[in-house]
């Protein structure tokens, strides 16, 4: 069910109806696709977009993670309550909501204003749009997996590790990390996937051009009617996020394994 | 055994409601209305259209259907072509908005009424620039033109030409922005507008079947030399909204100080709240942004022709030409001169001279393209 589209996904794109109507085999649109600069720009603004979700995705969501595993009582609730949040919101609106607040003149703008702070440079249309969008939206997914992890991390060693008189941070680096590196791993393989793929937030707030994937292949298929080069950049696209599946894959199996 | 006795009979339910709509048949003075516009199309035919109509002719009804989008329609008028063919029932009357060329051979065949011989009693008030053809029923139309807020920008200075309006964006930088092309018709026909500019304002130079390459090089690429040099005075150094609306939201968080809109969403806009009442709006008078009319055709083997007949005609009433003004937000399809003097007046800014409509086809996949490719990168932002 998976495997046939991918490989008659790669078939369609190597061998191209010829004039004559018989198919030969030709690598021209993957040569198009890597000679063409507009592509490749394309290519670049989505792995780039995907690369800084990623690394500010970690430094927010494992502190919360953390607090969540450790911390008791009703702040706890408040705070989990507000970090699965962004599951509920359906992109398009987040889209619209970004714009309201961050967009020119939005509620930051007002709130700045009152102030008499000067306007922020918004972020509304430039590739920041959809990274501010895509981070916010990914943070349940996040804190979920490696809230997870962290359940592996039993109370009794890290007190162990405390009665031996390790600091925060030795407790954190010696005793949290090294279990939930698989966690981690698990996580940022499923954000990168989502996002690499993500079309609502990249279509509203980012720029005209670059174009992320996602609105680019739905672009070339649509408005172009080209079939063959938006399944060609499909599968571009694919092999990148297999990269990515194989990290997933490979942390699993190694946990099967211990 | 119980199973299978529940199996039998569900999928015998299933396979008769599949069955059920085939038995159905177009009934006597139950008109079969086919739409493949918006939601608020059929909203407004729901609403204004129908209570009124069969309030006026009793014993006439609407059945309103929506086919989903224009393929949908054309898939009803296949079967149409089909059905007189056989001489059979057409089950469709009225399809609220379509082009009679379609399906290809449609009009020779003689599928649809030819709505200048066929005695309208309101045919003649049809605003002239609204024809397209004597088989089809202009009943509203919508223009591109630009919303701007007055309180920035003083009606008296509100560009009135191109030559104008682009002085304008340089004079003030950050002010307008307009949507990428393939995105909404507002930046879409902007765009156009530019490519008729550069193009010496001759429409008549880009038809459905005159598109080659050579000929779109030659026409786009000065288009797009005036749109690049443009892109430094826009909005945030170059930016481009996805969208009609993201354009409008612009402009009522007052981010800018003009747009290019639809007549109708802006119309509907400031009815509604979403855009002040101090939001002005301007037609360029050199050549109009392009947009266009929607046309009702009539099929003529349809089992209730002659009261589709009289729908149509009710349509072009002062009532409902109205309506399409102040509930639709859209132009009528009649001449200014039927519709009440409070609204004309009231409208007078946006009452079209010209109302350009670009052909679609391989003109629009060349634009789109063309425009991400050479207008919307290549900038440099700060």
């Amino acid at each position: 069910m998976i495997i046939w589209p991918i490989l008659s996904a790669i078939g369609r794109t190597l061998w191209l109806p010829g004039a004559d109507g018989v198919s030969r085999f030709s690598l021209e649109t993957y040569v198009f696709f890597f000679s063409d600069q507009y592509s490749i720009n394309n290519l670049m603004v989505t792995l780039w977009t995907t690369g800084v979700c990623a690394l500010l995705l970690l430094p927010i969501c494992l502190p919360i993670a953390l607090y969540l595993r450790f911390a008791k009582g009703r702040l706890a609730a408040y705070v989990q309550g507000l970090a699965i949040f962004p599951m509920f919101v359906p992109s398009i609106i987040l889209s619209y909501a970004i714009i309201r607040v961050l967009g020119p003149n939005g509620t930051v703008d007002l709130l700045f204003n009152s102030v008499g702070l000067p306007k922020i440079r918004s972020p509304y249309l430039t590739p920041w749009g959809p990274v501010i969008g895509l981070v916010w939206d990914n943070i349940p997914l996040t804190v979920l997996i490696l809230l997870s992890g962290l359940g592996a991390v039993s109370d009794q060693s890290v007190e162990a590790a405390r009665d031996v008189g390790a600091r925060r941070w030795a407790v954190l680096w010696h005793i949290i990390l090294p279990r939930i590196t698989n966690s981690i791993l698990v996580a940022i393989s499923f954000t990168v996937l989502g996002i690499f793929s993500a079309f609502t937030l990249p279509y509203v707030l980012g720029p005209a051009a670059p174009e992320m994937m996602g609105p680019f292949m739905q672009r070339t298929f649509r408005d172009l009617n080209d079939p063959t080069n938006a399944i060609t950049q499909a599968v571009i696209s694919f092999a990148f996020c297999i990269v990515f599946g194989l990290f997933y894959v490979r942390s699993v199996a190694k946990n099967r394994k211990t | 055994m119980k199973r299978r006795a529940f199996l039998l009979s569900a999928g015998g339910a299933a396979a008769g409601m599949v069955l059920l709509p085939q038995l159905a048949r177009a009934e006597a003075g139950r008109i079969d209305w086919y739409t493949g516009s918006d939601q608020n199309i059929l909203d407004f035919w729901t609403n204004i259209v129908q209570p009124k109509f069969e309030a006026a002719n009793p014993g006439i009804t609407l059945n309103l259907v929506d086919a989903g989008d224009n393929a949908g329609l054309q898939a009803i008028g296949d079967r149409a072509v089909a059905a007189m063919a056989s001489s059979a029932d057409p089950q469709a009357d009225i399809f609220e908005s379509f082009d009679p060329r379609l399906p290809k051979g449609a009009i020779e065949a003689g599928l649809y009424v030819n709505i200048k011989e066929a005695g309208l009693s309101n045919y003649s008030k049809i605003n002239p620039l609204a024809f397209d053809g004597d088989y089809s029923v202009p009943y509203r139309g919508s223009q591109v033109l630009l919303a701007y807020d007055t309180t920035k920008l003083d009606p008296a200075n509100a560009p009135k030409t191109f030559a104008d309006l682009i002085a304008w964006i340089k004079a003030n930088p950050g002010q307008f922005i307009y949507n990428r092309p393939d995105k909404g018709g507002s930046g879409g026909n902007f765009v156009r507008r530019a490519i008729y500019e550069v193009n010496g304002n001759d429409t008549s130079k880009f038809t459905v079947d005159n598109y080659s390459a050579e000929a779109a090089d030659a026409a786009l690429k000065p288009a797009w030399d005036l749109l690049m040099d443009l892109a430094p005075s826009l909005f945030d150094g170059g930016a481009y909204t996805a969208g009609n609306t993201p354009s409008l939201q612009l402009l009522s968080q007052s981010a800018v100080t003009m747009i290019p809109a639809w007549s109708d969403q802006a119309l509907q806009a400031i009815s509604t709240g979403v855009l002040p009442e101090t939001t002005g709006l301007v037609q360029l008078s050199d050549l109009g942004l392009p947009g266009g009319f929607s046309r009702s055709v009539i099929l003529a083997n349809g089992v209730n022709k002659d009261a589709a007949l009289k729908l149509a005609d009710f349509l072009l009433t002062e009532e409902i030409q109205s309506a399409v003004l102040t509930e639709l937000g859209g132009f009528p399809g009649v001449a200014w001169d039927y519709v009440s003097p409070e609204l004309r007046d009231k409208y007078k800014d946006v009452i079209p001279t010209t109302i350009p409509v670009f052909p679609g086809g391989d003109w629009e996949k060349a634009i789109n393209d063309g425009w991400y490719r050479n207008v919307a990168p290549n900038v440099v932002r700060e």
